[in-house]
């Protein structure tokens, strides 16, 4: 319903001065998101040591940035390669096991497909916890490997189970009628499941994308060596310390080379975002709105 | 004049199901896809179910042989202060962070659906969920260079004369063991505010527009309408979100991890946190592999029973389960 926005007409001002209000709320609230970015990004380049309430930086520089580059003999350029490989390999072999694992959980009529689902079911009611992933990862000698940060998190029920609602949607006759006309698992699968479902492998591959590039935690556990650390690990290391020391020859403060780091970790997703956004809000009500 | 058609009697011939090995070959395909999935769910999770055992081992990485102590670690667990007070924290901040989640969203969700132009409401949106795609480690970076001695919230506080020039220029604010609480909450509410507003979008977007045309004839004003036919209509919505986050409040990890330290360790201390201090990063001494998997088994047991309440919850009632 669409109501006529007009304040000197009684019928409609009560409404109009709560849109107004309404707006007016909405905005704050955006501010509120954006300002802390914005205020991150003039201070990433600003040289200046303390910084005001300024949104545009007072002593301007890009000295943040070209210490991040350059530091280390360009270890953080190496950790941003690291994101985007884990990023890439993870999101395909997270999209595979998915598809799938869906593609196995809706042949009805296949032996064993009930317990298929329970043993996913299961793992999402009780997990062993932390250590004995430890144990099992270090053990089949993964640990300090990238696959020990790869494997689990591509392996992720969640997405799974989204995907099977996606393909019991798919109608059933084309899958008979390829059978009919001599079409294997593989063949169906491939040439019919994959191709009918491209809206659901772009916003479940950009979950998996996200959660791979944001990845901090299994890193930190199951990596020691410090140049296999993506991007996310070495802005945690440099934002916690506050005692390396720039070159002179940089014109920057710590705090600037600090908001530079962030930037650069965001700044991917912010090129994405405005275009992949529709695939993002796909994905969580097809979960959602199933019933 | 067409002869009526004879019903045979069929009685003689008994469809029977194939044999389960018949079905089996008929899918011999299939399984041979599965098998990747399965060596990885297996690896992943379920061998490390094996490693339960180890809550009733010492076992420590010390080059000795893990030596067998039966219920000594779960003793231990019962009397340790430091796994109680982790176990209350993750309670409270769970708890306060999902009532905390569950109002401001309804509410936000209820103002977007006032708005009435779609272009708006869609640029709306895009700020509001932007921040839930950044990952904690850059949204706890952010926030720790905002509240840090002479940080945005200190320069601000600064400028009413809420502190003085001392306190502007040392107190980090995630430090302090008061405030500590209060800024995760908002941290998390920036973070998650907006998106956790998708889905009460997508159910405003199912309620028919017939309710709201009859209760305009029948007089009711707008905030009437909001109170007795979309509330209502969302409640089911609220409540399966609500009962769907009940069962996770105890895995709360990165979120604290991220953002605490070792002087609001009284404040801020988690299940997940404090497990990984004892079996991983212990500040002294060696990892604790058996006590570690003491506590996380203790958690899961916590996890399962708060999910077969909830999914009783759920199927009185939704009429079924979670899943």
């Amino acid at each position: 319903m669409v109501y006529k926005f007009s304040l000197s007409d009684p019928r409609y001002r009560g409404r109009s001065i709560f849109a107004i209000f309404n707006f007016a709320f909405m905005v704050i609230l955006m501010a509120c998101m954006l300002l802390p970015i914005i205020k991150v990004l003039a201070d990433s380049f600003n040289a200046d040591t303390v910084y005001g309430f300024n949104l545009w930086p007072s002593n301007p520089t890009i000295d943040g940035y070209a210490y991040v580059i350059a530091r280390g003999g360009s270890e953080y350029l190496k950790a941003f390669g690291i994101s985007v490989y884990t990023t890439i390999v993870g999101t395909f072999i997270g999209l595979l096991l998915s598809a799938i694992g869906a593609y196995i959980l809706i042949q009805r009529e296949m032996p064993g497909n009930k317990f298929f689902g329970y043993m996913f079911l299961f793992t999402m009611m009780f997990n062993a916890g932390t250590i004995p992933l430890f144990l099992v990862i270090r053990a089949i000698g993964l640990y300090n490997t990238l696959w020990a940060v790869i494997f689990p998190l591509s392996m992720n029920v969640y997405n799974l189970i989204l995907m099977r609602s996606f393909f019991e949607q798919l109608p059933k006759a084309l899958f008979e009628a390829a059978e009919i006309d001599g079409c294997t698992p593989y063949g169906i699968f491939f040439k019919i499941v994959l191709p009918l479902s491209k809206a659901a492998l772009a916003s479940i591959g950009l979950f998996f994308a996200v959660a791979f590039w944001s990845e901090y935690v299994q890193y930190v556990i199951y990596i020691s060596d410090t140049d296999k650390y993506n991007f996310q690990v070495k802005l945690r290391t440099l934002v916690i310390d506050d005692t390396f020391t720039l070159d002179s020859n940089f014109n920057a403060s710590l705090n600037t080379v600090k908001n530079a780091a962030i930037i650069i970790a965001i700044l991917p997703f912010i090129f994405i975002y405005p275009f992949c956004q529709k695939y993002f809000m796909t994905g969580v009500t097809m979960g959602a709105v199933k019933e | 004049m067409a002869q009526p058609v004879q019903k045979g009697n069929y009685d003689h011939i008994i469809v029977k199901k194939p044999s389960a090995w018949v079905r089996m070959k008929k899918y011999a395909g299939f399984y041979l896809m599965f098998l990747p999935v399965v060596v990885v769910l297996f690896i992943f999770y379920y061998a490390p179910m094996y490693g339960i055992t180890f809550a009733f081992y010492n076992y420590k990485p010390n080059g000795k042989e893990p030596q067998f102590v039966g219920l000594a670690n779960f003793q231990k667990l019962f009397s340790d202060p430091t796994f109680w007070a982790s176990f209350k924290n993750t309670l409270i901040i769970s708890l306060v962070n999902l009532a905390l989640a569950t109002v401001t969203s309804v509410v936000v969700a209820l103002l977007l659906n006032e708005i009435q132009r779609a272009m708006v409401k869609k640029v709306i949106n895009t700020v509001l969920y932007l921040p839930h795609f950044l990952s904690w480690v850059v949204v706890a970076s952010i926030f720790m260079l905002l509240v840090q001695p002479n940080g945005l919230l200190s320069q601000i506080l600064h400028l009413f004369h809420l502190i003085d020039d001392t306190a502007l220029a040392q107190t980090d604010w995630l430090t302090q063991k008061s405030c500590w609480r209060i800024i995760f909450y908002f941290i998390n509410r920036w973070k998650e505010i907006g998106w956790g507003t998708v889905i009460y979008i997508a159910a405003l977007a199912g309620i028919s527009p017939d309710y709201y045309e009859a209760a305009e004839i029948d007089g009711a004003n707008r905030w009437q309408q909001t109170l007795n036919i979309t509330l209502p209509s969302l409640s089911n919505t609220i409540l399966v979100v609500f009962i769907l986050n009940l069962a996770r409040v105890m895995n709360i990890f990165e979120s604290v991890f991220v953002l605490y330290n070792s002087a609001v360790y009284s404040v801020a201390d988690v299940i997940g946190t404090y497990t990984y201090r004892v079996g991983l990063k212990p500040t002294v001494g060696l990892p604790n592999y058996g006590y570690s998997t003491t506590i996380g088994i203790f958690k899961s047991i916590v996890s399962l029973i708060l999910v077969l309440i909830t999914d009783e919850i759920s199927k009185k009632v939704r009429g079924y389960g979670l899943v």
